[in-house]
C-alpha cells in the first residue's frame, strides 16, 4: 500500500449519523455499495486516506445505543457490534472465563485504539491478522447480520471470505457477536507475535480446550495472519483430542499445524518464518490453555 | 456537493461551534480552526500517537476522528492540562524535571497518556507505564526519561 497524503482526508462524502439500526438499514438500502458504515474509524479512515476505498456516503453507527452492549443471558454472551474494545477488556477482566478473548482484547492495538475501535469493526474489516478473530473462533462464536429484509445468524468461520471480504451483503450490517457460554473447566489462551508492541501481528494463535485429568477432551485452535482469512485449524487439533497429552504428542500437533496453514510472504514476515513460528506459538499457547484448564491461572 | 455541518463541542472547558466539511479531521480543526497547535500531526495513520487528545475523558487519536463525529463531545488537549492560572500540571513538571523532552514532538501525546494512566493507577510500575505508552512513539528514542518522569508522579 502506497501512502498518499495522510494529513488530510481528500475524499468527499455525505455523512449520516443515524440513531437507530432501522435508519441505518434504510440508508444502506438507498445507497448500497456506495455507502460505508463507519464505527471507530481506526481502519476505515486509514484506508480512505490511502485512497484504497472512496465511499460517497459514510454512515456513522456510534450514536446507536442499541448496538453497544454486553449481555450474558440464556447460554450466550452477546456483544453489540459497536461495542468499543475498552469495554470488552473491562468486561473480560471481571469475568475471566473468556481468557483467550481477554488476552486478545488487551493486546489489540493500543490504549487509544481500544478507546475508539469496535468489536464489529475488527471483524468487518476482515483482516487476516484481526486480533479478536482467533479468540472468537475457538469459542465457536457467531455473528448476527441484519438487513431491511430480516436477520440471519452465521458462524464466524463462514463470515470471512478473503482479505477484506466478508459474507455480508451491501445492504447488511453486523449488529451482534454471540459467544456460547464457557463451561467450567475450559482453559483458553491467546498469544501473538509482533515486531514492536503496538504493531499488527505477524502471526497469532488462540486455543480453547477441555481436559479430563491428562486426557484432552476437546481442543480448538485458530490462527491469524497465516492464510487469507483468520483460520480455524481442523486437522492438527485432532491429534490431541481424546488422548493422553504429553510433550511428544504436542510436538506432533506442532508439525501438523505448520503444514496445515497457508501463509504468505509480506512486509511483516516471510511464509517460511510463519510456518516455523506457528509451531512454536501453538506449543506455547496450547500449554498455557492446558494448565489453565487444570486450574492454574 | 459536500455539505458543511455545524458541530458543537467543548474544548478545554470552552464551548465551540464550528462549521466543518464532513471530511475535516479533528486534529486539523483543533490546530487550524481553534489555533490549538499543541496537538501534533505526525503519521496520520494511527501508529504514532502524537495527535492523542482526551475525548470524553479517554485518550483517542484526533488524526483518525472526523470532526463531525465529535459533535457533543468533551475534548481536552495538551493546552487544557495546565491549571487555569497557567501553572503546569504534575506530569508536565515531571517531564521538565527529568529532561524527558528532546525534539518535543511526541511530548503532548506522552503527557496525556501519562496523565491518563495516573488517573486510573496512582502508582504505576515501570512495565505498566511502558504498556500504556507503547502506542505513542518517540523517534528521539528518549523512552527511559519519559518512563522515569511518569513514574516520579506515582504515590
Amino acid at each position: 500500500m502506497i501512502t498518499v497524503n495522510t494529513r488530510i482526508l481528500k475524499a468527499e462524502f455525505e455523512y449520516f449519523t443515524p440513531n437507530t439500526i432501522k435508519e441505518v438499514l434504510h440508508l444502506l438500502d438507498q445507497y448500497g455499495s456506495d455507502a460505508n458504515v463507519i464505527a471507530g474509524g481506526t481502519d476505515l479512515l486509514v484506508r480512505m486516506k490511502n485512497e484504497v476505498i472512496s465511499p460517497s456516503h459514510l454512515i456513522n453507527i456510534m450514536k446507536i445505543s442499541e448496538m453497544s452492549f454486553i449481555k450474558a443471558e440464556e447460554g450466550w454472551l452477546r456483544i453489540g457490534a459497536a461495542t468499543k474494545w475498552h469495554e470488552v477488556v473491562e468486561f473480560c477482566a471481571k469475568d475471566r472465563k473468556y481468557t483467550a478473548l481477554y488476552e486478545a482484547s488487551c493486546s489489540l492495538g493500543k490504549v487509544q485504539v481500544r478507546n475508539m475501535a469496535t468489536i464489529g469493526g475488527n471483524l468487518c474489516t476482515a483482516s487476516p491478522a484481526a486480533d479478536s478473530a482467533p479468540a472468537l473462533l475457538v469459542f465457536n462464536s457467531r455473528v448476527k447480520l441484519t438487513s431491511a429484509q430480516g436477520e440471519r445468524i452465521i458462524n464466524l468461520e463462514d463470515f470471512f471470505k478473503g482479505v477484506n471480504l466478508t459474507a455480508m451483503a451491501p445492504n447488511e450490517i453486523m449488529t451482534e457477536i454471540q459467544i456460547p457460554s464457557i463451561n467450567n473447566g475450559m482453559g483458553s489462551a491467546f498469544m501473538k507475535i509482533t515486531r514492536v508492541g503496538a504493531d499488527i501481528s505477524k502471526i497469532s494463535c488462540a486455543v480453547a480446550l477441555e481436559r479430563q485429568g491428562d486426557i484432552c477432551a476437546s481442543c480448538k485452535i485458530a490462527m491469524g495472519a497465516v492464510a487469507p482469512v483468520p483460520m480455524k485449524i481442523d486437522q492438527a487439533n485432532k491429534i490431541v483430542i481424546g488422548k493422553k497429552v504429553d510433550a511428544s504428542l504436542v510436538e506432533e500437533m506442532e508439525k501438523k499445524v505448520s503444514e496445515e496453514i497457508n501463509p504468505i510472504t509480506d512486509i511483516r514476515s516471510t511464509a517460511e518464518y510463519r510456518r516455523k513460528t506457528a509451531a512454536i506459538l501453538l506449543k506455547d499457547v496450547f500449554w498455557k490453555a492446558w494448565h489453565r484448564a487444570g486450574g492454574d491461572k | 456537493m459536500m455539505k458543511r455541518k455545524m458541530v458543537n463541542f467543548k474544548v478545554n472547558g470552552e464551548l465551540h461551534e464550528v462549521l466543518v466539511e464532513s471530511n475535516a479531521l479533528l486534529v486539523n480543526v483543533l490546530r487550524e480552526e481553534l489555533g490549538l497547535t499543541g496537538t501534533k500531526y505526525s503519521c496520520g495513520t494511527g501508529q504514532c500517537g502524537s495527535c492523542t487528545v482526551l475525548v470524553n475523558g479517554k485518550p483517542a487519536l484526533s488524526c483518525l476522528m472526523l470532526a463531525v463525529a465529535v459533535d457533543g463531545a468533551d475534548i481536552v488537549t495538551i493546552e487544557g492540562l495546565a491549571k487555569p492560572d497557567g501553572s503546569l500540571e504534575p506530569v508536565q513538571e515531571a517531564f521538565l524535571d527529568h529532561s524527558a523532552i528532546q525534539c518535543g514532538f511526541c511530548t503532548p501525546g506522552m503527557v496525556i497518556m501519562g496523565r491518563d494512566l495516573l488517573n486510573k493507577n496512582s502508582n504505576p510500575s515501570e512495565s505498566e507505564i511502558q504498556e500504556h505508552i507503547k502506542g505513542t512513539l518517540c523517534r528521539c528514542t528518549g523512552y527511559t526519561s519519559i518512563v522515569r518522569a511518569i513514574k516520579s508522579c506515582g504515590k
